[in-house]
Order: structure tokens, then C-alpha cells, then sequence
């Protein structure tokens, strides 16, 4: 086919619907939300958990991955576009990462080195974790057939921050009804939870984002 | 905004009205800058390859059309999109000019030049439709659409009347338009 013939063909192609972000983003937290409800309807928020949250260490385990979830879910949303920039939306992200070192860094140096692993019992770790990456499951399949509508002119960042943007919202989520305050705990595990999200939505999305 | 800008802006915003004509119009005043960008990078490369390219990005411009906002300058989407689809194109056939495109991350993350190395290639490629002109017409189209200079100056330095300028400049594009046709076929 000459270039001609197919710019008549594509000019012959009905208009498709502009991307609309705003409901993009909400389709996105709705997936999100809708699991985590669930969870919470069944499982219950922690006992005394407005109480808990006035410790600011418990607040920064919620606080952190919400903070991740906005940060990434508005990268997401940027590299929609394929003349977006990819890098500075991402180094914000080094924010609550940073964060978390620091409360990690912050355990090391106030708990006696018996208290770093305390809670670190096989079911708290299949329960934190595997709680995480469950509810990562259902928003992390939206986010790659939502976003992937997009062009971005990085792929693979993209397909990334959809496992990030899931997994942070997932463990935003599931901090409301985890008991486990140890900072050594929860940043390791939680992070683990994200990470592995990530990487595997970064390998196994990417096709998806490609285009 | 640059009168480009505001053209293919304009037929762009139509076309996603479901205007088809503004959609071919917009398609068809792209391709020569496509070809320009494409022959550059691929200048080893047969025109029929050079072709292809240009048609996998006509086809991606299609495909994502839908991602450009009109509260948006087009030509950073445009600019953006044809890079993507370049490099995309010249990795999967391995060509040498591939090379010089350099690291693709380092590209992406400088979206910037980018637009700016595409931007200065089309330029070229008008430049050298530019060239087919005789020299005063070609001066007049750099002037009132390239600088974007007043009518009034261009007139004075020409020591022409505006009205003749008008003319001149009518002239000049329709002459480019039948330029940049022929090279279409």
C-alpha cells in the first residue's frame, strides 16, 4: 500500500474518544478501593486504630505507601503522553523511599538487635506480604489495560509504576488493619511486597504498554 | 505559536471532531517533514525502506492520536511519537544509523532535544523546498511564517506594497504546496 492509500484510509477511520485522565484516575481508584474495602469490611481495621495512628511511626506506615501510591499513580498518568518526560516524576519518588530508609536506618539504632527480626514470624510475613500482593492483583490488571491506552515514551517505566501505583495503594490499604508497628518489620515487608509487585509488573506489562 | 503549530493544531482538532478532509489534510502536510526526519537517519537506507518507516509512524500517529490534548502544542506530540517509532523502526532492522541514535532511555528522558533535533530537521527539509523558490519568495515565506516577522517590515525591506506582498506570499505557498505534493507521490 502507497502512503497515499493509507492516508485516505486513516482519514476514512472514525475519530476515536480523546483520553480522558480524570476518569482514568478514577477507574484506577476504584480498582484500588474496591479490594481494599472488601478486606477491610471482612477482616476489620486494627483495634484502636485512630489511637495507633497519633504514634507518628504507626502514621508513616500508612503515610509512606499512600505517599508512594500519589506519587506514582501521577507519573503514570504523565507518561500517558509520549512527549512526557519520564525522569523528573520519578526522582520524586525517591522521596518516600528515602523515608523508609530512614525509619529502617531509625529501628536499627533504637532496637536492641533481638528486636529487629521480633515479629518476623512466618505467619506475619505471609499475612503482611501475601495480603499486599493479593489485593495488588485486580488494580495492577486495571492500571495495564487502563494506562496502556496511553503512548509513553517509556514503556517499561510504565508498566512499572502500575505494579508501584497498585502495590503502594494495596499497602496503604492493608497498614489500616496491620498490628505489626515495627518499622524493622513493616519497611522490609511491605517493601518486598511492592518491590516484587513492580518488578513483576515492570516484565510482565511492558508488552502491554508498548506500542 | 507559529503558524505550523496553529495549522496542524487547528486540523488536528477537527480531525478528532470525526472531520475526515482535516484529518488527510494534517496527514498529508506531516509526511514531508516524516520523510525529512527519516531520510536523515537513514540516509543508506532504499527509499522504499525510508517509506516503510515513514508509514509505521503515519500508523502510530493514528493509533495514538487520541493522546494528544488540544490545550496541548502539537508538534512535541508529534515530534515525540515519530521518535519513538524511528528508533523503534531502525532497532528492529538493525541498521548502523540506529547507532547514532544513541541510548534510547537517555533519549526518552530528554524529550526536550529531541523535539528540538526533529524540529531542526524539518526545518532542513523545509529549507530545502525553500530552495526550489526564487530567492525574494523564499525570503518572503522565511520571513512572515519561519520569523514570524510583521508584514509592514518585510514590505518596507522589500520595498514593496503589502497587498503585493500578500500576493508574493500566496504565491510562494501554493508553489510549496505543489511541491510537497509531488514529493508525496
Amino acid at each position: 500500500m502507497n502512503t497515499e492509500e493509507l492516508i485516505a484510509r486513516m482519514a476514512g477511520a472514525p475519530a476515536p474518544a480523546p483520553l480522558n485522565r480524570g476518569r482514568m484516575a478514577a477507574q484506577f481508584l476504584a480498582a484500588v478501593l474496591v479490594p481494599v474495602a472488601l478486606f477491610l469490611l471482612l477482616a476489620g481495621t486494627r483495634p484502636g486504630l485512630m489511637a495507633a495512628l497519633e504514634n507518628p511511626v504507626v502514621a508513616l506506615k500508612t503515610l509512606l505507601p499512600a505517599l508512594a501510591f500519589g506519587l506514582s499513580l501521577a507519573a503514570l498518568m504523565r507518561l500517558t503522553r509520549p512527549e512526557a518526560e519520564a525522569r523528573a516524576p520519578l526522582r520524586l519518588l525517591a522521596l518516600p523511599a528515602l523515608a523508609a530508609l530512614g525509619l529502617l536506618v531509625l529501628a536499627g539504632v533504637t532496637l536492641p538487635p533481638a528486636g529487629w527480626i521480633a515479629e518476623y514470624t512466618p505467619f506475619f510475613i505471609v499475612e503482611c506480604a501475601g495480603s499486599i500482593l493479593v489485593l495488588s492483583i485486580a488494580p495492577a490488571l486495571v492500571a495495564t489495560r487502563i494506562f496502556a491506552r496511553g503512548a509513553s515514551p517509556a514503556p517499561g517505566v510504565s508498566a512499572a509504576l502500575a505494579g508501584l501505583a497498585s502495590a503502594s495503594g494495596a499497602a496503604t490499604g492493608y497498614s489500616l488493619f496491620c498490628t505489626q508497628d515495627n518499622p524493622a518489620f513493616f519497611v522490609f515487608w511491605y517493601g518486598l511486597a511492592i518491590a516484587t509487585v513492580t518488578l513483576a509488573a515492570a516484565l510482565f506489562a511492558r508488552r502491554r504498554f508498548a506500542w | 505559536m507559529s503558524d505550523t503549530e496553529s495549522l496542524w493544531a487547528g486540523w488536528m482538532q477537527a480531525a478528532n471532531g470525526g472531520d475526515g478532509q482535516a484529518y488527510a489534510r494534517f496527514l498529508h502536510a506531516v509526511t514531508p517533514v516524516l520523510r525529512g526526519i527519516v531520510r536523515a537517519r537513514g540516509a543508506a537506507l532504499s527509499e522504499a525502506a525510508r517509506e516503510d518507516i515513514v508509514q509505521e509512524v503515519l500508523l502510530a500517529i493514528h493509533a495514538k492520536r487520541h493522546t494528544w490534548s488540544e490545550d496541548r502544542p502539537i508538534r512535541p506530540w508529534l515530534f515525540a511519537i515519530t521518535r519513538h517509532k524511528v528508533i523503534d523502526a531502525f532497532r528492529r532492522i538493525g541498521h548502523e544509523a540506529a547507532q547514532t541514535l544513541g541510548d534510547e532511555a537517555e533519549m526518552v528522558v530528554d524529550a526536550g532535544h529531541e523535539a528540538a533535533l526533529a524540529a531542526r530537521e524539518a526545518a532542513e527539509e523545509v529549507e530545502a523546498m525553500l530552495g526550489q523558490l526564487d530567492p525574494e519568495a523564499a525570503e518572503i515565506v522565511r520571513a512572515l511564517k519561519l520569523r514570524e516577522e510583521s508584514p509592514a517590515g518585510v514590505a518596507e525591506q522589500l520595498s514593496i506594497s503589502e497587498g503585493t506582498l500578500r500576493v508574493r506570499l500566496h504565491r510562494a505557498m501554493k508553489k510549496l504546496e505543489g511541491l510537497g505534493r509531488r514529493e508525496l507521490r
